[in-house]
């Protein structure tokens, strides 16, 4: 039981990671996804993964996981049929919504609005009601209950949701409802809205969990097969899921609360990029991973994600703790256009996907892509080195004369317009998840990945002062590589809407331990050893009356030392930090509390090689002239595979490996460290 | 504005790829300007309601992005101090800015941005305040004559200098408002916006170079110019076109108010002509319109379908000309009343699109319901605490090329509702339903969309206040659609007593366990209602949208009988008339006459031009507006 295994299972493709927990030694392989049935990509490439290493999969003690399983059932509206059961009263609560339509003026006329997870049809009314500070208003009828979920059995909903108001304050008739339901029917996925999401606002709270309900039946199905055809294949250790958060759960939490891993993909790649550039040396980072149609950006500080309550799945805002990414629809895919009517420049937000991609990729795109501008001012050398892909420079060219034609410019001028304008956006989302944060990018360094990210990092980096801009080894592989090194991660929440002026450190400390109890509850089931179990504390806080929370991070001690009034303190600064004012007069106010409970799993030792000397002439493979904002300049072209720990690479220069292609500009050096990362820093 | 070097413009060419990433970094500055404003702000008016409007001028305070006009250079004409960094300026006089805000609940924020002390632009935004001081809790009371009855009038003064708070001033404002704590937080909140898209400005002047950033703002006035002209020549017709709707009342028993609007083209100008509107009225259902406002309205509706994506700035400003007389419900004379101008600030989309469909109908919408309706609620609680909440409330929107109005949903962009736990957690009060009224939205091939009930149950004793409208006239439907229900108020007493309350009302007394039913107007059908495909008319009733009643009426379905379905059409196709453009429901006579029998209430008694406000000819406005704009 020596190995470990990381699988990430993206749109394109299933990258896969084994390495030797002690020894390190680490495997990739790269298979196209399988988006049908995606755990056949899966069994295809740990087959292949054992076979080249010889290793059978008694030897594999864990496997780590990132699945878009859920994601895709949502994005692709593939879920199930979700019944809801409501107070009396609010079965419109997903129909209405919060009433919101598009800016700018009048942009409801555009506006298109998707099905909610859980059908009108589908939702039924309960007779009772709490109010909203928990106390029973009209009790429940459970006959009425019983009458209601065997009508919705019966017309064929395939999964329940339980959401009432004010279940956040009580869930006592949530519970009951549940314990009806699995009376009649002892095996029927039933999600309550105060497990999934025990907080207030009952839209936010229904959908989640209706959500939850959507992709369950399809993750349940997903995890069993893989479970069993691993299983079959002789694997005894355990699968695990990676979460939103970037933690890892249990397949069991999985398939009941398949929500919470609704970002598993990124989450995995903002813990590789954790993960790898906490090596390199640095803890404050800003994520960087640019694919074919959109780009995802986060914050990282302290060797820690920043970790956000809610995030957006297409049109809906789920409330499910995630790494605070910020996603903008721009990649190498996005089409640039030239509006008759206006005459600018525009990329985006239309998409070539990957069939039929862009031009130089010869599959009959005619639409100029980013991608297509890299090709044509020379970024991206139309011969990968060990790419199995060969672009069309003539094709990138000929669909950038229009663009050029409409500006006034040469293609090469047209095709860096177009770069530019697209690293400006990337510029724009880092800024959303730094600047307008009260972060300063030039504290942190950049972590490139994804496709397209190290082409475009260097240029980015420059604009938000981000450096250095520190490109892993197979950029494409970090998610996988993220879901090898995360941690056992679970939420256990309150809300408790009080004054802080209103509220003892007693009581706030003794619903926190009771929290505390609950997180240690479930790593012990999860079969933690104690001694790698850690567990925090938040609180949620606002002024009096704001409508958003700020996580205020406590302990017990501060608490026990100084009192609620330090809460007050904390809060205050925050504040300041983030929105530039606070309020030290107005009375704070504590929304929730929670505990967090981290189970730690021990790092796979990850290969480190020796430093050698600065000269990286050896993996000099080509030179070609190439554009950069308006001159030709003589470029050399790097095999990155030569490589070695300590070259050095003066700018502008080009390295190119088999999954990723990466630009430094000149005016910046490059360097390889111990772990091949390279290390581009302005000179 | 005295001694203040503002900033030239420099007449330098901008390359393409420039302009366009100033372009996105002042569209990123004014989504900063609201994130910062939403999270901070402390009334659930602005916070979950999004009541606030931000916008980033050139130093000649024409907005480049922002959502509305600008208001800036009539204002700073008549400020008669200098401007210095750090100053921060507030209003909330609509008769200081041209109408630029339109009620004293607007509280507008002025923050001059000034580069190596040049001043290259403003940043600014306004929000609607809960409270604003005035006789009632809201300051929007419904029997206000004028604006000395509605509450505190801010004339633009420096709450900042340079830096430092004048205390002395906001302490004065704010002993004159109900919530002091919450108006103070966004007040605060609403300078942090600006502060933020100020930083923002100043980031481009620094990046690019002051003269470069400054002649792009120029070229993307431009840019909307051209833009503008083509549209202008494609969509307005040469000949004149007028369409009129009404406002149902003016909260003192008057009504209905009538607005008309007559456009045309010459050339690439066009030209909006609101004479023939009836004259200001006595209670507070005025809009003073700010004419750059409705130029932007005007804008935002032709370019949104040409390039979504374009900057909406004031680049356009001078192909647009607006004739508005003086006297006039859109630009009543001081000191009217303006609290309750929601009603008629809603009509004038509908009878902007109204007018435009004359010459595009495929292209166009039917009405939906027509006003922001708001329901107040205050009083003192039993530990003697003072509590006041306000909530505004949506409805249906109308049948639209695209598909189905929305039901329940805000026509003004980003406004959310408050949810009902949060008003059970913080109010006295619980939500006994909150769903949309069966069959309000009118019958079409398009359906339109449902209005709200929400049954609000009251715990402790107050008063609360109402502000709708479209309880008289229809929501109406367009190329064969139907017009939407009408809104309606019912008090349901503890003892079970009924009794109606007018759409527009104050000071109505509640006790506890009282149920006020809260229903807003559906909206208009959209092409005609036979060819709506049955199968989504009986989807309709599956899900209760719509009755099996109304689907046999009104689309010719007999729920879960295709056959019968096929005979009714046909059998209606036979004997109806040729339809019209517009279905208005009942003519307004008609709707006079059975208003007490249909609505419960009295009907209102035609207005009467007020003496002291004399309305200005359609003539003579014409000749100001036309004079002045040659200018």
């Amino acid at each position: 039981m020596a190995y470990r295994l990381g699988v990430d299972v993206g749109g394109t493709f299933t990258d896969l990671l084994l390495v030797h927990e002690e020894t390190g030694d680490l495997s990739r392989v790269k298979t196209p996804s399988t988006p049908a049935d995606p755990s056949q990509g899966v069994l295809t490439s740990v087959k292949r993964v054992l076979k080249q290493r010889q290793v059978s999969l008694k030897d594999v003690s864990h496997f780590m996981h990132g699945t878009t399983v859920a994601t895709n059932a949502v994005l692709e509206s593939k879920g199930a049929r979700v019944g809801l059961l409501t107070t009396a009263g609010f079965k419109q609560v997903l129909h209405l919504a919060r009433s919101q339509t598009p800016g700018p003026l009048a942009g409801w006329i555009i506006m298109v609005k998707p099905d909610p997870p859980a059908a009108l049809e589908d939702t039924r009314e309960v007779q009772e009601r709490m109010s909203a500070q928990g106390d029973v208003v009209r009790a429940l009828d459970g006959d009425q209950v019983r009458e209601i979920v065997q009508d919705l059995v019966d017309s064929g909903v395939e999964s329940l949701t339980v959401s009432l108001i004010n279940s956040f304050a009580s869930s006592a008739h949530e519970r009951e409802i549940k314990k009806i339901i699995q009376e009649l029917h002892p095996d029927f996925p039933v999600t309550l809205s105060s497990d999934v999401l025990p907080e207030i606002r009952e839209y936010e709270r229904t959908l989640t969990a209706c959500m939850n309900s959507y992709v369950r039946p399809k993750v349940e199905g997903y995890l069993s097969n893989l479970e069993g055809s691993l299983g079959d294949l002789g694997l005894e250790g355990e699968i695990n899921i990676l979460r939103s958060d970037a933690g890892l759960m249990t397949t069991g939490l999985a398939k009941e609360n398949p929500i919470y891993a609704i970002l598993s993909g990124p989450a995995g790649g903002v813990a590789g990029a954790l993960h790898v550039a906490g090596r390199a040396g640095y803890s404050d980072l800003l994520t960087f991973d640019m694919g074919g149609t959109s780009t995802d950006v986060a914050l990282c500080q302290n060797g820690q994600p920043t970790i956000a309550r809610e995030t957006k799945l297409g049109y809906f805002r789920v409330k499910v703790p995630s790494v605070n990414v910020h996603s903008v629809g721009a990649g190498g895919g996005s089409i640039a256009h030239v509006p008759e009517i206006t005459g600018a420049l525009r990329v985006g937000p239309q998409s070539a996907g990957a069939d039929p991609g862009p031009a130089c990729y010869g599959k009959g795109g005619t639409d100029p892509t980013v991608t297509d501008a890299n090709v044509v001012v020379g970024h991206l050398p139309p011969q990968l080195l060990g790419g199995e892909m060969k672009l069309d420079p003539e094709a990138a060219t000929k669909v950038m004369q229009p663009i050029g034609d409409a500006l006034g410019l040469d293609v090469h001028q047209a095709a860096q317009g177009i770069l530019d304008i697209v690293n400006e956006n990337m510029a724009g989302a880092l800024r959303v998840v730094s600047v307008q944060r009260g972060y300063d990018p030039r504290d942190f360094a950049l972590v490139a990945f994804g496709g397209a990210g190290p082409m475009h990092a260097n240029a980015v980096a420059r604009l938000i002062g981000s450096f250095p801009v520190i490109v892993p080894p197979s950029p494409g592989l970090l998610c996988a590589s993220g879901d090898l090194v995360a941690d056992f991660r679970d939420e256990f929440a309150r809300t408790l809407i009080r004054r802080v002026d209103s509220v003892s450190s007693e009581e706030l400390l003794k619903i926190l331990e009771e929290l505390g109890e609950e997180a240690k509850d479930w790593m012990k089931r999860e079969g933690i050893a104690k001694d790698r179990q850690v567990y925090s504390f938040n609180v949620d806080m606002r002024y009096y009356r704001q409508g958003y929370e700020i996580p205020v991070d406590i302990t017990a001690e501060e608490l026990t030392a100084s009192g609620t009034d330090f809460l007050a303190e904390k809060f205050n600064q925050i504040h300041e930090q983030f929105y530039g004012f606070q309020m030290a007069e107005t009375p704070c106010e504590i929304v929730n509390l929670r505990a967090v409970g981290v189970g730690k799993v021990p790092v796979p030792q990850l290969p480190e090689s020796a430093v050698e000397g600065p000269d990286s002439s050896p993996a000099v493979v080509d030179e070609q002239r190439v554009y950069f904002q308006g001159d030709w300049i003589e470029t050399k072209v790097y095999d990155r595979a030569q490589l070695r720990p300590g070259n050095q690479i003066q700018g502008p220069a080009i390295v190119t490996e088999f999954d990723s292609t990466t630009v430094i500009l000149s005016g910046h050096a490059a360097e390889i460290d111990r772990y091949l990362n390279i290390l581009i820093n302005p000179e | 504005m005295k001694d203040v070097k503002i900033a030239e413009i420099p007449d330098i060419d901008v390359d393409p790829v420039t302009l366009d990433i100033i372009e996105g970094g002042l569209k990123n500055a004014r989504f900063e300007m609201d994130a910062v404003l939403f999270r901070t702000a402390m009334s659930p008016v602005i916070r979950e309601q999004h009541d606030e409007f931000p916008m980033l001028t050139d130093p000649r305070g024409r907005m480049v992005v922002g959502q509305f006009g600008s208001y800036i250079s009539e204002m700073m004409d008549s400020f008669d101090q200098t401007v210095k960094p750090g100053d921060v300026i507030l209003t909330s006089d609509p008769y200081h800015c041209g109408g630029a805000i339109s009620h004293i609940n607007d509280w507008l924020v002025l923050v001059p941005i000034f580069y190596e002390n040049e001043l290259v632009g403003w940043s600014s935004m306004f929000g609607h305040q809960m409270d604003a001081g005035g006789p009632l809790p809201g300051s929007l009371p419904t029997g206000a004559k004028t604006i000395f009855g509605e509450g505190i009038r801010i004339p633009p003064i420096k709450i900042f200098n340079q830096g430092e708070a004048e205390e002395n001033i906001i302490k004065l404002i704010l002993n004159n408002v109900r919530m002091p704590e919450m108006n103070r937080a966004d007040l605060l909140a609403i300078v942090a916006g600006c502060r933020a898209g100020e930083k923002r400005v100043l980031e481009l002047c620094k990046r690019f170079g002051k003269d470069l950033y400054l002649a792009g703002c120029q070229a993307l006035l431009d840019r909307t110019y051209k833009a503008m002209s083509s549209l202008i020549q494609q969509n307005i017709p040469e000949q004149p076109v007028s369409f009129e709707d009404w406002i149902d009342d003016d909260g003192l028993g008057h009504g209905p108010y009538k607005m008309k609007l007559t456009m045309w083209r010459k050339g690439d100008h066009a030209y909006f002509d609101w004479s023939g509107t009836d004259p200001q009225a006595v209670g507070p259902v005025n809009f003073y319109l700010n004419e750059g406002m409705f130029k932007m309205f005007i804008g935002v509706y032709l370019i949104m379908i040409f390039d979504p994506q374009i900057l909406f700035n004031d680049g356009f400003y001078p192909l647009l000309h607006v004739i508005i007389p003086d006297g006039s419900l859109l630009h009543p004379r001081f000191p009217s009343a303006l609290g309750c101008r929601t009603h008629a600030l809603t009509r004038l989309f509908d009878v902007l699109g109204g007018a435009l469909a004359r010459g595009a109908p495929e292209f166009s919408t039917a009405a939906g319901y027509g006003t922001s309706p708001y329901m107040l609620y205050s009083g003192w609680d039993r530990k003697g605490d003072f509590f006041y909440v306000m909530e505004i409330s949506y409805g249906g929107i109308p049948g639209r090329p695209i598909g189905d109005g929305m039901d329940g949903h805000s026509w003004w962009p980003l406004f959310e509702n408050i949810p009902t736990e949060y008003l059970e957690a913080y109010y006295p009060l619980r939500v006994d339903g909150y769903t949309t009224v069966t069959d309000s939205g009118g019958a079409g091939f398009h359906r339109g969309g449902n209005g709200i009930e929400k049954r609000y149950v009251y715990l402790e004793p107050g008063e609360i206040s109402i502000h709708d409208d479209r309880w008289l006239t229809y929501p109406w439907g367009i190329l064969g659609g139907k017009p939407g229900m009408r809104s309606e108020k019912i008090l349901v007493r503890q003892d079970g007593t009924q009794e109606r309350l007018p759409s527009k009302c104050d000071e109505v007394r509640v006790e506890p366990g009282d149920m006020l039913i809260y229903r807003t107007a559906g909206g208009g059908g959209w092409k005609d209602p036979l060819d709506r495909p049955v199968e989504t008319v009986e989807a309709d009733v599956a899900k209760g949208l719509v009755s099996p009643e109304k689907a046999q009426q009104d689309y010719g379905v007999v729920v879960g009988d295709q056959k019968a379905s096929q005979q009714l059409r046909d059998k209606i196709r036979a004997e109806r008339d040729e339809g019209e453009l517009f279905d208005f429901g009942p003519s307004l006579d008609e709707i006079l006459a059975r208003c007490q029998e249909t609505t419960g209430l009295p009907a209102p008694v035609a207005p009467v031009p007020l003496p002291w406000a004399p309305m200005e000819s359609a003539e003579e406005a014409r000749k100001r507006v036309l004079t002045q704009d040659d200018r």
